[in-house]
């Protein structure tokens, strides 16, 4: 596998009015994406988790340190618009994205912006929708839709520039429970089956728990790396973030604590139901 | 409440006069304005008479819909109705009443005429936008000044602005409605009170959506560049629009219609 992203001892801090110390909002932040990863960034509001994603596709330029996007270097001006049409990026906010009122004519805003042939540009317009189950939605007006109607839409503008992959920065947080399903079915499935990189950004733990790797981000540094499992034994520090952690976890974590000896990273409900039984002495569920 | 706003209303459909190129409509409402203040009396109004029956029969949208929307205008037609009679010459048209003697046969006449001619014109205007979406018309326009472009005119720039203020304004009347209510929930009493006080009441509806609308727009600028945005430059297009039968027999009409006026006019 080739790296698609690679950031190495990135510093950035916002600008603040003059005499007042700068506001450091990335820290020394070294982070390497591999290609058809589906990488879940965790932290807490302000921990820079939305800054730093907004310098994978060179909407912020880091103060030192270097952003490489499938080996091109993100400061450098006359790359942007290629790492763009690679990096594609979902906001939070589905109503502030979308530029068209009809939704086909906005999933082809960025083909038009691209220069792409009128041929093609129906095509990958068609695709694009088809690959988030908005077909037979195309001639509607976008403040017509559902949240998370509207957030598939956002991703199909994005999809359409065929991208290698895709940052999503708290994509379900507006969303009722319908919409963050239909949106996380999305974006899995764009994983596992076109193999597209997914970078979620979130603070919703079941949501990074569908994630191959999880990085948990904390006062503008990466604190904790690695998958799921490895990142939610550490109960403890997650919660001094103001973190939570995956409720079957945290039951494993309680019965640790009270010297019962249970694995820690226990993730699916499954897993959970299964290990309680061990404990239990082979008692199964449907004997009440 | 806000959204009984009827200005510049589309109907969507699929009539004759949807499916005209909206570049076409653009040219023929020009065309229709022309001949409208080139037509001498009123056997003149007839043509346009009829051309607007055309348009009203091959829109699919009733003519009640015109006149809802000509109530407003009442006020405008009758103060230019007064002041065509006020100013007018002639035999006064009462002559046996004294004190109606100010109204005179030429004054009402020009009265009537002026009354026609506005609400032809109201008419006219008012099916472009009945049966052209607000995007379809920026989008004419766009192509229709893009010669400017050479002039150094922004007309990419003004087009993407207008599409942009198109999409949002639904955005931004939900959003107004929220703030209303929640402005209500607090306490605030937009109901009571002279002009004045209702204007200041209007206060702190205001500055939070114009705070929204910044906080939106700079999202909204973001994901644009997330999404290749770098201006009118090497821009290609989704909507194509070509000239079909339909526009070119439409445009027939029309010149028509203006010939025979002009023909109106000369005899």
């Amino acid at each position: 596998m080739s790296k698609i992203i690679e950031v190495s001892q990135l510093n950035f801090s916002y600008p603040v009015d003059e005499g007042m110390a700068p506001a450091h909002a990335l820290h020394d932040v070294s982070l390497e994406i591999e290609e058809g990863e589906f990488v879940a960034i965790l932290g807490h509001n302000g921990c820079g988790k939305s800054t730093l994603a907004k310098h994978f596709n060179g909407i912020l330029k880091a103060d030192s340190g270097r952003v490489t996007v499938l080996g091109l270097d993100a400061s450098d001006e006359k790359n942007i618009t290629e790492i763009r049409r690679n990096v594609g990026m979902v906001f939070q906010n589905p109503d502030n994205q979308l530029i068209a009122t009809v939704v086909d004519e906005d999933v082809a805003f960025a083909l038009e912006n691209l220069g792409v042939p009128y041929d093609e540009m129906v095509k990958r317009v068609d695709e694009a929708l088809e690959m988030v189950d908005m077909t037979r939605y195309r001639h509607h007006a976008p403040h017509r839709l559902s949240g998370g109607q509207k957030q598939r839409i956002a991703i199909a503008g994005i999809l359409a520039m065929a991208p290698k992959c895709i940052v999503l920065d708290e994509p379900t947080a507006m969303l009722d429970p319908k919409g963050r399903r239909e949106v996380m079915k999305t974006i899995t499935r764009l994983n596992r089956e076109r193999g597209i990189t997914v970078i979620l950004i979130t603070h919703y733990m079941d949501e990074a728990v569908q994630a191959d790797r999880v990085v948990v981000m904390g006062e503008g540094e990466v604190i904790l790396d690695g998958t799921p499992k490895e990142v939610f034994q550490n109960v403890g520090l997650l919660h001094s973030l103001s973190l939570d952690v995956p409720q079957t976890a945290e039951l494993m974590f309680a019965l640790r604590q009270e010297d019962i000896k249970v694995p820690i990273a226990v993730l699916t409900e499954e897993d959970c139901i299964a290990e309680l039984e061990k404990l239990l002495g082979g008692v199964t569920h449907d004997q009440n | 409440m806000l959204k009984d706003i009827t200005i510049g209303q589309y109907f969507p459909g699929k009539s004759f006069m949807h499916r005209l190129d909206p570049r076409m409509k653009l040219l023929l409402t020009v065309l229709y304005v022309v001949s409208l203040f080139l037509v001498p009396d009123f056997w003149g109004f007839l043509v346009i008479g009829a051309v607007i029956a055309l348009v009203v029969a091959s829109s699919g949208v009733s003519l009640k819909v015109v006149f809802r929307g000509l109530k407003p205008l009442m006020f405008i037609i009758i103060f230019t109705a007064f002041f065509n009679i006020l100013y007018g010459g002639g035999e006064p048209l009462f002559p046996n009443i004294s004190w109606l003697a100010w109204i005179k046969t030429e004054g009402v006449r020009n009265a009537l005429f002026m009354i026609i001619r506005i609400i032809l014109l109201i008419m006219g205007t008012s099916y472009l936008t009945y049966t052209t979406s607000p995007v379809m018309l920026t989008d004419a326009m766009e192509r229709i000044f893009r010669p400017l472009k050479v002039l150094h005119f922004p007309v990419h720039e003004l087009a993407m602005m207008m599409t942009i203020a198109l999409r949002f304004i639904p955005t931004l009347i939900d959003e107004t409605d929220k703030i209303i209510n929640a402005q209500k929930a607090r306490g605030a009493d937009f109901e009571t009170g002279n002009i004045i006080r209702r204007a200041k009441a209007l206060i702190p509806i205001l500055i939070p959506l114009l705070i929204s609308a910044f906080r939106r727009a700079e999202e909204l600028a973001d994901a644009m560049e997330c999404r290749c945005y770098q201006g009118g430059e090497g821009r290609t297009r989704y909507k194509v629009y070509s000239f079909s039968w339909r526009d070119w027999a439409a445009l027939g009409i029309m010149l028509l219609a203006m010939a025979t006026i002009i023909l109106f006019m000369i005899f």
